[in-house]
């Protein structure tokens, strides 16, 4: 019995030996791999803190139609700030808040509600003043210069997806930042997506009074949309608006 | 053999025959039970090795929630923002010394992140310093205190896309998994496990001599790749049989694989506990699902537990039965110390620890069913159910669970005040919140019970929507800058009017009383029914219909003069998708919830890019918004300034259908907006207009958020002019009452001559009392 048990036993290594696949080799093939935040990490240990690098001064620009607008430096003529004339100036025909806030006139003694009292650094909006003096360019927070040089890197790379994924978490930080809408327009319209560039950079337009110089790069982006749309007559509407802006 | 053999030697002869034919016999058996044996392991061996080399498991897909991103100026107060590390399972400590570590102190906040793979790139952990004034973030460091501009932290696990079968995990690494663990485990469970070969002898023996000699069930005979083998690959049945299939099966994997490959195959597959329908499988998963962290992070006395658990999850369940859960847990802890695996020190000071396990429920299919419902059906267009049920998908959407928390109390508080009221216990709801900016849906409740995952009211009760309507009929004026400006006079007398079908249609105001002539926006401020409906019929239903189509609502609505009151019927976020078009300056983005999905090994699938769409005349938009300014400042919905600060601009615009059966209220600020709707899901009539019921839920909610005041650009083509506010003309702005009102260029009326001294009227002050209120 036991010779017969031994014999079993042999006969099954061997034959479960033969139906190994390959010697020394694992046949295991983990295609599912983690997915609990640790091990998401490709260098786990590693603490960098690198934050994407502070942009350049002279940071590449992407090869566009030779539009350059957007970097410090770049633009030094003092661009008009939009946010800095609300709060102070009631009657004006210029830039002013929607709603009773900014149009009743404190003198007139209905202007219970009538102050304005902008929230604290809100980083939603355009850069609230800090200067008139300083170009709009150069307000632009750590934030959105961080990712939009992260953004050009990976467009630099080929990486449109990415660059167009990091565009919108700027976008999320500063939903009415025109800088971020017009790269994002650059982006869509390198993906081919030459509607969404044009609708983009119109978006980007309602947020860029007072900033001449990004308005005419903005019209010069819908103009190359338009054309890559079959478009030339709207082209040339628009490149007609992007020189008078200049 | 031996017994043959002496008794051959007893009878020879007879013997002899015998023992030749029992030989036989036995060979021609042997030799059968050989072939039998050897086809068997063949078979077997086929199993073993087709299941181990192939993807072991269906993950379900993971659901995340937006990502943290932390930056100076971010608007976080650092109460929520501790709420959500809480969320992600951070502890507080007084010194930090890794991952998920987090420590308080005054207005700042140190940790360290855990890091994440996201669609657009890898988010490295860092050591990083948070500093609070206010409700914002007022500055952003790391460790070695040079400033950061930006870090996120990784996104919170809202839930999965569960197949039938309902086995949950989360796949581990050897290399992640705590040495204390495995250590554990092996001391545990099978002692002999680096050295034996599928089966051990020895451990059946001490197994069986501890048990009897301590007349305790300590230990089982099992060994860990037995134990694989039953879950892997057997069913639950007990025999013999399927005890030999299991040993031989385990030699078998022995054979083939290493023990490192046959440890994480254990440690991934173990069943750790139930949650509802959902079975936690591996330590990964039952990490998160005890603890909220990852597995790699925990303690000697976490560790321990979930060790102990291996051998009974419903027994030891430390949630049900914590204390029979913590005398498992140290006596774990004993016999790692017994063995060697941990000092004495050691294993005294994680017997004091307490069992430290988390809520329940904190990372449950359950927590949040209506936006988990929201991305299922997103996903559904562009995914089979087996890739999401099965593929391990990671999905990150815009879910903001700050946002949904300050929406559910917000919901609850406001019924609870509501209670009592007759009629109110009946009452559902629904709550959309996108951010009007990216058209992103941040938060969702289907229902009054946040928890219930059933029927969702937010993508599926299609309720008449009354005066929500109206800001349609309104911006189809307001786009003929030549016909209607927001002075332009309009009728609020009674009409009636012959319907296609013969009928007459004669609309009324709320209060059944007619107001004269109003200013235009005013018949929007204060929700006239009567004017409302002469000036749709003036500029043509379908006119109005077309332009509810344009503000981005797919669903056709009746083309009958009713429906410019609101007779057609929506959904909350089909509502929430037309404000969305209105709040963010006639540009339509279809509203998102997900905004990529990675495989499962990290590398970006799909992303779901931010998509817009010019539809109206920014002008036009922007004088829409001024008169849904005033419905909160004037108007129905001008009670919400008893809450929120006067200084904070709103838009929005209240509704209430017949018998008050529906409470809609829906409006927005720069940076937030929510459609609340309230009504009983068998249409019944309830004690609720959209101001005393839907408004107070949407007003507790802002209050709780802090949205930032709406500020839109001004358009190119709008100017401001002084108007007198008793007769809409042009007026010097010196004069008495004047105010300014906003108009599209060329619409405005001709300024006026300075004022001649007369005093203003007395329906001046009542309108401009009326304003202050």
């Amino acid at each position: 019995m036991t010779k017969a048990v031994w014999a079993a036993l042999a006969a099954t290594v061997i034959l479960a030996g033969c139906a190994t696949p390959q010697q020394g080799a694992i046949p295991v093939v983990d295609s599912s791999t983690p997915v609990s935040n640790q091990e998401l990490t490709r260098n786990g240990g590693r603490m960098p803190t690198n934050a994407p690098p502070p942009m350049a001064a002279q940071a590449p620009q992407p090869q566009d139609g030779g539009v350059t607008v957007m970097v410090p430096g770049d633009n030094p003529a003092p661009i008009q700030t939009f946010a800095a004339a609300p709060a102070t100036a009631p009657i004006s025909t210029g830039p002013i808040t929607i709603g009773p806030s900014a149009g009743a006139p404190a003198a007139q003694g209905y202007d219970s509600y009538s102050a304005p009292q902008p929230v604290p650094s809100a980083p939603t909006g355009i850069p609230s003043g800090r200067s008139n003096t300083l170009s709009a360019d150069e307000q632009l927070d750590g934030p959105l210069l961080a990712l939009l040089t992260t953004a050009q890197q990976q467009q630099g790379g080929g990486d449109l997806n990415g660059a167009s994924s990091s565009l919108e978490r700027a976008m999320r930080i500063a939903p009415r930042e025109p800088q971020v809408l017009y790269r994002l327009a650059e982006v869509r319209l390198a993906q081919g997506d030459a509607a969404q560039a044009e609708q983009l950079a119109r978006r980007g337009l309602t947020y860029a009074n007072g900033r001449p110089a990004l308005q005419a790069s903005l019209w010069e982006l819908i103009a190359q949309s338009r054309e890559r749309q079959g478009d030339a007559a709207g082209a040339a509407t628009a490149r007609q608006r992007a020189k008078v802006g200049a | 053999m031996k017994r043959t053999r002496s008794s051959r030697s007893k009878k020879p002869s007879r013997q002899f025959f015998n023992w030749r034919s029992l030989s036989g016999w036995a060979l021609k058996l042997g030799l059968v039970g050989l072939v039998v044996l050897a086809g068997f392991s063949i078979y077997l061996d086929a199993i073993v090795q087709e299941k181990f080399s192939g993807k072991r498991w269906m993950v379900p897909a993971k659901v995340y929630a937006r990502p943290l991103e932390l930056f100076t100026g971010l608007k976080l107060s650092k109460d929520d923002f501790l709420t959500e590390l809480d969320a992600l399972g951070y502890r507080r400590e007084k010194a930090i010394q890794g991952p998920g570590d987090v420590s308080v102190a005054g207005s700042s906040v140190e940790l360290d992140t855990r890091g994440f793979q996201f669609y657009e790139g890898e988010e490295p952990p860092r050591s990083i310093k948070v500093s609070f004034s206010g409700d914002f973030v007022s500055g952003l460091s790391s460790k070695d205190g040079s400033e950061l501009a930006v870090a996120r932290l990784e996104p919170l696990m809202i839930g999965g896309i569960y197949p039938a079968h309902n086995e949950d995990r989360i796949l581990v690494k050897l290399d992640q998994v705590p040495p204390a663990l495995i250590n554990g485990l092996v001391s545990v469970e099978d002692r002999e496990f680096w050295d034996h070969h599928g089966v051990s002898l020895k451990s059946i023996g001490r197994a069986a001599w501890i048990n009897i000699t301590t007349g305790q069930l300590r230990q089982g005979g099992s060994t860990l790749t037995q134990q694989l083998v039953k879950n892997f690959y057997l069913t639950s049945e007990r025999s013999l049989t399927r005890k030999l299939t299991e040993a031989l099966m385990a030699v078998l994997l022995e054979l083939h694989y290493d023990k490192n490959e046959i440890l994480q195959a254990y440690l991934n597959e173990v069943f750790l506990g139930q949650d509802g329908t959902r079975a936690i499988h591996g330590f990964g998963l039952a990490s998160q699902y005890f603890f909220s962290q990852p597995l790699s992070e925990l303690k000697l006395h976490q560790v321990a537990l979930l060790v102990g658990m291996v051998k009974g999850p419903s027994y030891y369940n430390p949630r049900r039965y914590p204390e029979r859960a913590l005398a498992r847990r140290n006596l774990v802890i004993d016999l790692m110390a017994e063995q060697g695996a941990v000092t004495k020190e050691d294993a005294e000071a994680a017997k004091q620890r307490p069992l430290g396990i988390s809520k329940a429920g904190s990372l449950t299919n359950s927590s949040y069913p209506a936006f988990i419902d929201l991305v299922k059906r997103q996903l559904q267009q562009d995914y089979r159910e087996e890739d999401l049920t099965g593929e391990g998908l990671r999905i990150f959407t815009s879910f903001d669970p700050i946002l949904q928390l300050k929406a559910e109390t917000a919901m609850t508080e406001a019924l609870k005040r509501l209670d009592g009221r007759k009629g109110v216990e009946n009452i559902e709801a629904a709550m959309v919140v996108t951010n009007p900016e990216t058209g992103e849906v941040q938060a969702l409740l289907g229902g009054r019970d946040p928890r219930f995952a059933g029927y969702n009211r937010a993508l599926d009760a299609v309720r008449q929507v009354g005066s929500i309507i109206k800001p349609a009929v309104y911006l189809t004026a307001l786009e003929r800058p030549s016909q209607y400006t927001l002075t332009t006079f309009i009728k609020d007398e009674p009409f009636s009017v012959k319907t296609g079908d013969g009928q007459i249609w004669r609309p009324q105001n709320y209060e059944r009383n007619a107001h004269g002539t109003v200013f235009l926006y005013q018949g929007l401020a204060h929700s006239y029914n009567l004017s409302t409906a002469r000036l749709g019929l003036d500029l043509g239903v379908p006119e109005v219909l077309k332009t509810v189509e344009r503000l981005g609502v797919s669903r056709s609505l009746p083309p009958y003069p009713s429906t410019l009151l609101g007779a057609g019927a929506l959904t909350p976020i089909e509502v929430a998708t037309m404000y969305q078009t209105l709040a963010n300056g006639g540009f339509n983005t279809p509203l998102r919830s997900i905004r990529s999905v990675l495989a499962s090994d990290g590398e970006p699938l799909k992303r779901y890019p931010f998509q817009i769409q010019q539809r109206f005349d920014p002008g036009a938009i922007y004088l829409t918004q001024y008169a849904m300014q005033r419905v909160m400042r004037e108007g129905t919905a001008r009670s919400v300034y008893n809450q929120l600060p006067s200084s904070l601009n709103l838009a929005g615009k209240t509704g209430t259908t017949n018998d008050s059966r529906d409470s809609w209220f829906s409006g927005f600020s720069q940076d937030l907006l929510a459609v609340v709707w309230l009504g009983r899901d068998d249409n019944g009539k309830t004690p609720l207009t959209g101001a005393t019921g839907a408004l107070q839920v949407w007003t507790g909610f802002m209050k709780r958020a802090k949205p930032t005041s709406l500020d839109l650009p001004l358009p190119d083509n709008i100017v401001q002019a002084w108007v007198n506010p008793a007769t809409g003309q042009g007026t010097d702005p010196n004069c008495p009452g004047a105010v300014q009102m906003p108009y599209i260029q060329g619409s405005e009326p001709p300024p006026g001559l300075a004022c001649g001294g007369q005093n203003p009227s007395d329906s001046v002050m009542d309108w401009v009392r009326g304003w202050l209120n």
